[in-house]
């Protein structure tokens, strides 16, 4: 996680000002989530591997992706976590 | 290289609604699209664009694998080397 900046933690008004924009960033970002479930999304990783799955849930620190009928190389796995450090980028379709 | 992460939501929130272009680690393409939001968490950036056909598409990239995000709009009036980040 990302911690507050050292100029806003000195300054109380700024400090406020970023919380606020940091609240707003991150309510349109859950809502993206939310979206994105039961989607199919299209994962780019390291390596040029693509792979595509079922978006279920992130959780709240962005570590992990619950995906369902993964599709890699070697067959379909029902129910997968994908790390997000190996991810990095992702689509899909609204 | 690692600097889009380290901006703060308040530069963040100067890229939000315009159209931008940014490049990730490891990938030849830049993705170009409207961005939606920043994840203040992960430093993801949320882009939509818009298809031929009418429809759109989101793409994230991981804050982790950001190299370079600009605003096209202004990048197009400004000297090469201010293009990136600027508030």
């Amino acid at each position: 996680s990302i911690p507050t900046s050292a100029a806003s933690a000195a300054d109380p008004a700024r400090l406020q000002e970023e919380q606020r924009a940091r609240s707003v960033l991150r309510e349109s970002f859950l809502r993206c989530l939310l979206s994105m479930s039961n989607k199919r999304v299209q994962f780019h990783m390291y390596e040029k591997v693509k792979v595509e799955a079922t978006f279920g849930a992130s959780d709240i620190d962005v570590l992990n992706f619950q995906v369902s009928d993964l599709q890699t190389p070697i067959g379909v796995q029902k129910e997968a976590l994908i790390r997000c450090q190996d991810v990095i980028s992702y689509c899909f379709e609204v | 290289m690692d600097t889009w992460p380290l901006l703060g939501p308040l530069d963040w929130q100067h890229y939000v609604n315009k159209e931008v272009k940014v490049k990730a680690r490891e990938q030849q393409q830049q993705h170009r699209g409207w961005l939606l939001t920043v994840d203040p968490v992960s430093a993801s950036v949320v882009l939509l664009s818009f298809g031929e056909a009418g429809g759109a598409s989101v793409r994230v990239v991981m804050g982790h694998a950001d190299e370079r995000t600009a605003e096209l709009l202004r990048s197009a009036f400004l000297p090469r080397r201010s293009r990136s980040f600027g508030p």
